[in-house]
């Protein structure tokens, strides 16, 4: 039997794939925890003893925000009380290492259904997530951002499967959360302003009346949508406010909008943040203040309205993409974010099809930020002061990689016809 | 005005009475080799009027200044601090101490960072339920000298023509530390400056004239003898008050004491950095040998009392640089550094601010050291003995301000004595800065049988912010510090800061940057756009046909 043969029977078989992708996970978790009670350097992600410590406070009735740097949603800190049971601290990595799992379920029943993938080809795209190694890693190590893997591509299977209820109740969760899934609003209103989720053949559209073209535009599931979305981010929220009070409004929303975010990370912004922020700005005027017009613009209004009708999941990878590359802050969890949308894009992508073309881009991506990594090596172990030119200069290298990237991707989704109305195109 | 001026001889067989002649209102002393304790009693009405209407506003204020210069400890002077100017203080139940920072400023540096004990100083934590003599608040600064004190007593508190005065004054310069004491019962200031000897290196010549009769002073000539009981220590030599006595009187006491050096020990540690220390230094504690809890002073051979002892470390980290107490909390990660626990942490403790966002002065750490003695690798312990023994602790430094380090002129700093010459600046011209970091003190605590004798020792010293973190009864056994660096207990740290020079190609270059990526991504949205509209417009047109 060949190798290829071998990979080939992996992937006929869902029980291989999950098997592979439960084995990996649970191999990293006994890796994890034996590093951690044998060797001074933990395996367990620094933010997993955040948030545990946060659930400990939750679990004796009191505020997770006593914990120093805990700026999450308290739901996190109840989800994780079982951590501060003794013997189950492990609880969370377990529960964000199944949520990984349930994503990737959720990524091979959508590649099947909307895309109409074959099995095995489904299974063999869901393995960028399920069977990432990164991806695993920061699950097991006890990131949350798993957790918001699986609650965005839930959403992604809710509004394709027009649950347009659940839908709503998952985006206003998300928001609640982690705030940038808003920018996935758009889309979706976009996306089912026709009952089958293509835009309406607009015989005459352009001749409608302004008001015809509101109301078509506000159908009953777009009402829907945000009427469930608006009452459960508001209800979170709510609840929240009432039984941690400011604490909570601080450290989840307002920490964002005050944040100096000075320590260097990958963001184009931060050379400039970090100058502003100081008593050495030179100016009074705060262009970093503008930083979010181009952001929310490209990611939240322009990438939506243009790619929408071609595909859902890929318009979102572009938006996310776009909403990571422009942000004020960036660091490499920032990255899994839009990981999970990667099996719905790459499928019918010129990085694949162009097999010289995905290998260059892959290159750069990961060489854009060995440049960075080297830059902020020499300043956080050496001691070397490379804030200018050298981590600046590598931020702005690694954002124009990122642009490159995503110009790449909208032409490609721009350019492909409607997923959803038309798969046998894409399939063979 | 009471002075209480106490010679402690280094070598008590040169000595030879005659040394001392005493006068009906003057005393005079010849080549005493010695260290020199000199302790000022000042009521109220002797202060000059800006001096007392800041102390009006204290409940307690304690002034400890430390030289850089690591104090060879004698006697009942052993107690340590890190060098530099702490100020320990608690307010008055009501009104606000205004007047206190600019005192400090004017008194001891202009330099300094002090704005109002609200926003300047830290709280340390009260960690003993039983008692706490400690201040509630505590502030902090590397001041290098006390040139500006000495200046400040020559022009404000020294009359024009009163050359000895003006020649006391001088002589702080060369002191080890200097304590001043106030508070609301006793209503009066009390300030001790000591010398561990006579400099430059030639023994004390001095005469002590007592000018008006309300003025009393004290001069002893003592020499350490050996204590008959533990914790005890014993001076024997001679006493004289000016005025009272015709010559130097006898004497033989002892008396209970908080403080004491190692006792027949030779063991050393040293502090140091690992290199290059980045934007995480750890700190080195490095013991010559292996560090063993104090025997009792009487009998060497008793048992170690480990049992009640407990080495300790007492850091006084300037803001730059910080400790994460969630670090410090794993036992694996403790252990692996020969640490026990973080005991106390209080003031700007904050993971995420950087320098330019803190208000106080930094903050202050007792740790709890781990020795070999508490190994459970008995066996090894003989092995130890020979060896070095390293606690090392990992520390962290916040982000400076950006500012015009090209404009610096002078290199690395590599020593003290370089930093001294240049910190007002501060700046390097690799685009670093280099901040001072003081060495902690370490040292034993002890569980004492009683507390409350401590206070009958005349030369007794609290308020150390170590001495408050733990119970009245309890025992400090003072290991001493190899001196390093030019004879400095002061360590450096450069911090990498960016460079304001590049301040306009950083923000013309980014917003270039930003915009082109938004422009080109926009370019390209377009097109798609097109394409599609035209795409389906052939559709359309060829359906219509």
């Amino acid at each position: 039997m060949s190798f290829t043969t071998i990979i080939d029977a992996i992937f006929a078989s869902p029980k291989a794939v999950f098997g592979s992708a439960i084995a990996l996970r649970a191999v990293l978790l006994v890796y994890g925890l034996l590093q951690d009670a044998y060797s001074p350097v933990k395996y367990t992600d620094i933010d997993y003893f955040v948030f545990t410590d946060a659930a400990r406070f939750v679990y004796q009735g009191r505020s997770p925000y006593l914990r120093d740097t805990y700026r999450y949603t308290p739901l996190l800190a109840w989800i994780l009380i079982p951590t501060a049971w003794d013997g189950w601290f492990s609880f969370g990595k377990v529960l964000f290492a199944l949520a990984d799992l349930l994503a990737g379920y959720l990524m091979v029943v959508i590649l099947s259904t909307t895309y109409r993938m074959p099995q095995a080809r489904a299974l063999k795209f869901a393995s960028i997530w399920l069977l990432n190694p990164m991806v695993a890693t920061i699950s097991t190590r006890g990131s949350s951002e798993g957790l918001l893997g699986v609650v965005v591509t839930a959403l992604l299977y809710a509004i394709l499967q027009r649950n347009v209820v659940l839908a709503g109740l998952l985006l206003g969760f998300g928001v609640h959360f982690k705030i940038y899934p808003f920018i996935y609003t758009l889309p979706f209103l976009l996306w089912l302003r026709s009952p089958d989720g293509t835009r309406r053949k607009a015989k005459g559209g352009s001749k409608a009346s302004l008001k015809d073209q509101l109301l078509r535009f506000l159908n009953r599931d777009c009402t829907t949508l945000a009427i469930f979305s608006f009452v459960s981010f508001m209800s979170c929220n709510v609840l929240m406010f009432y039984i941690y009070g400011f604490p909570f409004l601080k450290h989840s929303f307002l920490h964002h909008l005050t944040r100096i975010d000075h320590r260097h990370n990958f963001s184009p912004y931060n050379t400039l943040l970090h100058l502003n922020a100081s008593p050495a700005k030179s100016t009074s005027f705060h262009l970093e203040s503008l930083a979010f017009v181009p952001q929310i613009l490209l990611s939240a209004v322009a990438i939506p309205f243009a790619l929408t009708a071609n595909d859902l999941a890929s318009t979102m990878l572009a938006q996310t993409f776009a909403f990571v590359t422009f942000n004020k802050v960036c660091t490499s969890q920032y990255f899994l974010w839009y990981i999970n949308f990667l099996p719905f894009y790459l499928p019918s992508s010129s990085l694949l099809k162009q097999t010289r073309l995905g290998v260059v881009a892959g290159i750069l991506w990961i060489l854009g930020q060995a440049i960075w990594l080297q830059q902020g090596f020499q300043l956080e172990f050496m001691g070397q002061s490379t804030f200018v030119p050298g981590l600046w200069m590598a931020t702005l290298v690694f954002f124009f990689i990122n642009i490159w990237i995503l110009g790449i991707m909208i032409r490609d989704i721009g350019t492909q016809s409607n997923a959803q109305s038309s798969p046998d195109k894409k399939e063979r | 005005m009471r002075s209480r001026i106490t010679y402690l001889q280094h070598d008590v067989s040169q000595f030879n009475p005659s040394q001392i002649r005493v006068r009906k209102d003057s005393i005079e002393l010849s080549k005493l080799d010695a260290a020199k304790e000199h302790r000022m009693t000042f009521a109220f009405s002797e202060l000059p009027r800006e001096l007392w209407l800041a102390l009006k506003q204290c409940h307690e204020l304690h002034v400890r200044w430390v030289s850089m210069t690591p104090v060879q400890g004698v006697g009942p002077y052993v107690s340590r601090m890190s060098p530099g100017l702490h100020v320990f203080f608690s307010p008055l139940s009501e009104g606000t101490a205004d007047r206190l920072c600019p005192l400090i400023k004017k008194v001891f540096g202009d330099g300094m960072d002090c704005v109002s004990p609200q926003e300047s100083f830290i709280s340390p934590p009260i960690l003993s339920e039983r008692f706490s003599a400690s201040s509630s608040l505590q502030y902090y600064h590397v001041t290098p000298s006390l040139k500006d004190l000495v200046a400040y007593l020559k022009e404000k508190i020294c009359p024009r023509s009163d050359e000895k005065c003006i020649r006391d004054a001088a002589s702080l310069l060369d002191a080890k530390y200097l304590d001043m004491d106030y508070d609301a019962i006793s209503h009066s200031l009390t300030v001790t400056a000591f010398w561990d000897r006579a400099c430059p290196n030639s023994p004390w010549t001095e005469t002590h004239l007592r000018r008006e009769s309300s003025e009393t002073i004290e001069i002893g000539v003592l020499n350490a003898e050996k204590a008959s009981e533990p914790e005890e220590q014993s001076l024997g030599g001679f006493l004289a008050v000016l005025g009272q006595d015709d010559e130097p009187k006898p004497t033989l006491f002892s008396f209970p004491s908080r403080h004491h050096a190692l006792p027949s020990s030779p063991i050393k540690y040293r502090a140091h950095f690992s290199q290059p220390t980045g934007l995480h230094p750890t700190l080195h504690l490095t013991f010559s040998s292996p560090p063993v809890p104090p025997s009792p002073i009487t009998s060497p051979d008793a048992e170690p009392m480990s049992h009640s002892c407990a080495l300790h470390a007492y850091l006084t980290l300037p803001s730059q640089i910080f400790l994460d107490r969630y670090q410090l909390s794993d036992p694996l990660f403790l252990s692996s550094r020969n640490l026990r626990s973080l005991r106390s942490l209080s003031g700007e403790t904050d993971l995420e601010a950087p320098d330019w966002v803190v208000s106080r002065w930094g903050s202050a750490a007792l740790i709890e050291l781990a020795s070999p003695a508490d190994s459970r690798l008995d066996h090894g312990e003989n092995k130890h003995r020979q060896n070095e023994w390293t606690a090392s602790i990992p520390l962290h430094l916040r982000y400076l301000s950006p500012r015009n380090v090209s404009a610096a002129s002078n290199g690395g700093r590599g020593s003290v004595g370089e930093w001294l010459a240049g910190w007002k600046n501060g700046a390097n011209a690799n685009n670093t800065v280099t901040t001072p970091f003081p060495w902690p003190p370490v040292f034993w605590a002890c569980a004492a049988d009683s507390g409350d004798k401590f206070a009958v020792n005349p030369f007794d010293r609290t308020n150390l912010g170590y001495d408050g973190l733990f119970g009245r009864q309890t025992v400090f056994y003072h290991i001493e510090p190899e001196a390093l660096d030019g004879g400095s207990f002061m360590g450096l740290v450069n911090i990498p800061v960016m460079d304001t020079e590049w301040a306009r190609w950083v923000e013309l270059g980014t917003v270039w940057a930003i915009a082109l990526g938004t422009v080109w991504v926009c370019w390209v949205i377009g097109k798609v756009v097109f394409q599609n509209r035209n795409r389906k417009q052939m559709k359309g047109d060829k359906k219509h046909r």
